[in-house]
Formats: C-alpha cells, structure tokens, sequence
C-alpha cells in the first residue's frame, strides 16, 4: 500500500496504483490517473467509458464484461486501448476508481 | 534477497481467512509443515529421495531455459526443499549434514522458497523427462501449501481466495451480475443465430451441471458462447451455478485446504440442481483439481465428471459443422496433456471446424508450458513471465502465419496475449476450442 499526491492531498493505493477506497474517488483522482496512465488528454469520449464502468459496478459490484462494455459505449476495443493504453481492465477499471480485477485476467 | 512478487499483508490474509506466523516461530512451523505433508503425500518422500542429480530435467524445463537461473533447474529448485527436509528428516542429514547437502534454516530460506517455487508454472514437463519421473511440480504444490499455512503467500493468491470465500468464484462477481452477463450473451446469439439460446443460472432439476472459468464472464465471452451453443445443439438440460461460477481451483495452487474446499462447493452445486453429470470448462489446473481431488481428497461423488472438450468429442456426431477457411494451432494447455487426458479431443474438434489444422513442435504430452502455469499472471511479475513464455513464443513463430491460436485454458488465455505482444506476434487472434466450435457449429 502506498499513497499518491492529489493537489496535495495523499490518495491510499493498493501496489497495483489502484484506488483502496473507491469512495473517495473524484475527477482530481482521475487526472492523476491519467497521467500516470499515459493518458494524454480526458477527452468527452474517456469520460463516457469512466462513467458507463461507475454506474455499473455502483449497480452490480464489479467491473462489466468487455464486450459489453464496448457495445453498451459504442467503442471497439481497439478505441478503448487507444484511449487507455494498458486496456479496459488495467487502464480504464483504474481511473474509474474500480479494484483492479483480478483471476485469470 | 528481494522477491519479486507483492506478498500478502496481514489484512490480505485475514480475508482470505489465513492468518501470519510470527518471525520467530516460523522456522519450527515450516518444519512441522513439511513433516505434516510428508506423512500426507508419501509421493512427496519418493520425489525427495530420490534424485540423483542427472540433470535430464534441465534443458526440459522452459522456466530454466527462459530465465537462465540455476535456480530454476527442476533439480536444482527441488533442492531448495530437500535441503531443509534431509537437515530436519534424515539421520545423516542431522549428522552430516552440509557434506550430503543439507542445509539449516536460516533468514533467506523462505525468500528463496517463495520466488523460486513461484517461478515454477507446476507443469510437469521435467517429470516426462527424469529417467525417474521426479515430478518437480508435487514438491512445488508441497512447498506453496506449505508457505500459505505460514502466511507467506503472494497478495494475488490471497485476492482470488478472498473472491471465492464471498462470491463463489475467482473475480468476485456477485449473482445478479452473472444473470446480467448471462442475459446479454443470450442477445449477442439471438443477434448472430436468431435463435433463443439460454444460458440457465440455478436451474432446478438440471441433468447437467456446467462449470465455466469466471473469465468467460469478463474476458473471454466467446468460450462461454460456443459452450451454450453446443449444449442448444444437442438438446442438453443444463444449467451453471451462481455459487462456484469457477472452474479453475487456485486452491491447487497455493493451499490445498483451499482446494477440498472449492471441491465441496461444486459437490454441492450439484445436489442442489440434482445433476447426474458435471462438466467442467476450459481450466487446465482446475481440471486437474476436480479430475483427480474431488474423490480422491473429498470421498466418493454420486455425479460423473467430465471436460467439456472431451463431452463435445464425445458428442461430435449429433453436431454438424461449417468449416472456417482457418489455418490453427494448439496450444495444449500443461494440465490437460500431462494430467488431465485431454489431449486428442481438442484436436479433433478442431479438425472438424477449420480448413487447416498445424501441430507445433513439440506437442502433446512434450509441449512447453504457456509461462503463466499454476497461477503466475501477476502484473509484477510480467518481466518474469515474459522470460517463461519465451519457448512457448519461439514454437508459435515457426507456424506464422496463423488465422487463430487455440488456447483452452484460462491461464493460457490471460498470459498468452501478452507473450505474443511481448515477441512481435500482437495481431494473432487467440482464444478457446469451444470459441471455434461455437463459431463453426451449424445451428438447426
Ligand atoms: S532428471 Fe530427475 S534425477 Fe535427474 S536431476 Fe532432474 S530430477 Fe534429478
Ligand atoms: S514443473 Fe515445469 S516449471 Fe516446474 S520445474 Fe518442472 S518443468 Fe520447470
């Protein structure tokens, strides 16, 4: 467990970079996220994926499948790799402030 | 010496329902674990005892011939546990000791115990070489079994142990998620077939009880589709059950009272739903686990137990196939070639769904393991495992081009994309036996 700064303030993460508590997740979080993601620039188009991804794990308590998450954003894979680089379960599930998952993945 | 790995931390621990020996006591406790599994497995005395430093193990072990540690040598990593158990076990060993190669315990045991029992995929492929079948991967089993009663266990581990106590499978997805993932793969058929297809989840007076890999919910869509398809195919009354949504059984892996336990719940998935037949689905290690353990460790089961590649073979002629204009390959997963017997259904099946079908060199029951083996897919270790999936990347390269890479095996398939990224195979298209079968397969 280590800690990241946001303006100042020390984020609790697990040794994967992902968030402890997904409670405290804000759009500062996300941004450092970002950066540390390789993410160039939170466009409309990231911000649809981080959103799609929170309102179905506050819904069923964990990440959705990829290929319903590409079809429900109208994203391919390959744009959700574009948009973040390590993929939808290590880019995106991070900066949308989701535990990492995990098993055979 | 550090290890490479992120190891569980008290918390982790606790919610895998393990617990930390303290610093002082450990040594006196590995002792007694490895005199407690010795009595146990009688196999593990008769691997420990007997090798006699031949070194035909060396070149048949990927791990050694990726990373190039002398660690790594089948002999040399068994060494690492027959050191502590000739000191602790044998008259000579406590008289003798450092001349017939017994060794104290001391402050870097279980650092090297740890990195170098998790740099071994538990694939089996030195015991087909050794003159006297020493199976390295039961001294590995032994040695991770060991270590977690102590509490030194990889965090990884102990995630997926936490997801099985509280949701019944490795990723931790909840009932009501399973019915939304089962739902929406019965639109993407109805979208493909035009046919309604289901995927039954807790059904009642099932004949069958199928048991997916839980990353056919996540990642790997098209294995659990193909398996729906095959069972609307052949008529099958079947279901999946919410409560061991997971054929893989990490408990093999790193506890193997974590194991009989996975092995109950299926047992009793099946009495709920009344099946007369388990299948389980494509998980190397996992069937293993149910193949060999379920009796064996949990008594006599009133279900038969099948692999749903070997069920689909032995179903083949109430199925009828369009073949894809494909040129594959087989990955056999370590598990079904070395312990499972599962080795020319796979190729059959495919066979009867692609144009053209390619051996690698070697394969079957000599094939090299994809480097993920026995559940080392953690994101620390990706260097290392890059270094285990070398061999693997150097038979595959050989058969380029390639229109799709069968990989029937979970682990395989989450290490596998990563190893074929790593060497300069990205665009090879990878996945199940049964993601070809549910695409060849001719519905009525
Ligand atoms: S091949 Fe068998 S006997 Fe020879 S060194 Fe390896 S484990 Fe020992
Ligand atoms: S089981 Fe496989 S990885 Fe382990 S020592 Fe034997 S050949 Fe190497």
């Amino acid at each position: 467990m280590s800690n990241i700064d946001v303006k100042g303030q020390q984020i609790e993460v697990d040794e994967d970079g992902f968030l402890v508590d997904p409670d405290v997740w804000n759009q500062d979080i996300v941004e450092a996220f970002a950066k540390l993601e390789d993410v160039s620039e939170l466009t409309e188009d990231h911000w649809k994926v981080i959103n799609y991804l929170r309102d179905y794990y506050k819904q069923f308590g964990i990440a959705p499948m990829i290929r319903k998450l590409c079809k429900d954003t109208g994203f391919s894979l390959k744009q959700i790799y574009d948009m973040f680089p390590s993929g939808p379960a290590k880019g995106a599930c991070k900066l949308a402030g989701l535990p990492k998952p995990t098993g055979c993945v | 010496m550090k290890i490479p790995l992120h190891m569980a931390k008290e918390k982790d621990l606790q919610a895998a329902g393990l617990r930390a020996v303290p610093e002082e006591e450990k040594q006196q406790a590995l002792v007694k674990g490895i005199d407690q599994y010795r009595q146990w497995a009688r196999s593990l005395m008769v691997m420990l005892e007997t090798c006699t430093k031949c070194g035909a193990c060396a070149n048949a072990c990927h791990s050694y011939l990726g990373t190039g540690d002398f660690n790594n040598i089948p002999a040399a990593r068994a060494d690492l546990f027959r050191k502590l158990y000739k000191r602790y076990f044998t008259w000579t060993g406590k008289t003798i000791g450092r001349y017939i190669g017994a060794e104290d315990y001391d402050a870097e045991t279980l650092a090297k115990w740890v990195t170098y029992f998790y740099q071994c995929n538990e694939c089996r492929r030195c015991a087909v070489y050794c003159p006297f079948g020493i199976d390295t991967a039961e001294i590995t089993i032994a040695a991770r079994s060991i270590m977690t009663a102590l509490g030194v266990v990889p965090r990884f581990m102990t995630g997926v142990a936490a997801n099985m106590i509280k949701t019944g499978n490795n990723m931790g997805i909840p009932k009501p998620a399973t019915i939304d993932c089962c739902e929406f793969m019965e639109d993407e058929m109805k979208e493909e077939t035009g046919l309604d297809i289901k995927i039954p989840v807790d059904k009642p007076d099932s004949d069958i009880l199928y048991i997916p890999s839980s990353a056919d919910f996540f990642s790997n869509v098209d294995t659990m589709i193909g398996v729906a398809k095959f069972f609307h195919a052949i008529g099958a009354n079947w279901t999946i059950p919410s409560t061991v949504l997971e054929a893989a059984n990490f408990g093999l892996l790193f506890s193997m009272d974590a194991m009989k336990e996975q092995n109950q719940r299926m047992r009793e998935a099946a009495k709920m739903v009344g099946a007369k037949l388990v299948v389980q689905g494509e998980c190397g290690h996992g069937w293993r686990a149910a193949k060999m353990y379920t009796e064996g460790a949990n008594g006599p089961a009133p279900f038969g137990l099948v692999h749903i590649l070997d069920y689909a073979y032995q179903n083949m002629d109430k199925l009828k196939f369009e073949k894809l204009p494909w040129r594959v390959t087989l990955h056999d997963p370590c598990n079904y070639a070395r312990a499972g017997d599962i080795i020319e259904q796979p190729r059959e099946l495919l066979k009867a769904c692609v144009s053209e079908f390619v051996e690698m060199t070697p394969n079957r029951e000599r094939n090299f393991c994809c480097g993920g083996g026995s559940g080392i897919l953690m994101d620390e270790m990706m260097d290392i495992r890059m270094q285990l999936g070398k061999k693997k990347a150097e038979q595959v390269k050989e058969l380029l081009p390639l229109d799709f890479f069968a990989t029937p095996c979970s682990i395989c398939k989450a290490q596998l994309p990563h190893v074929m990224k790593f060497y300069g195979m990205e665009d090879l298209k990878m996945g199940g036996v049964m993601d070809v079968v549910g695409k060849a397969i001719v519905l009525a």
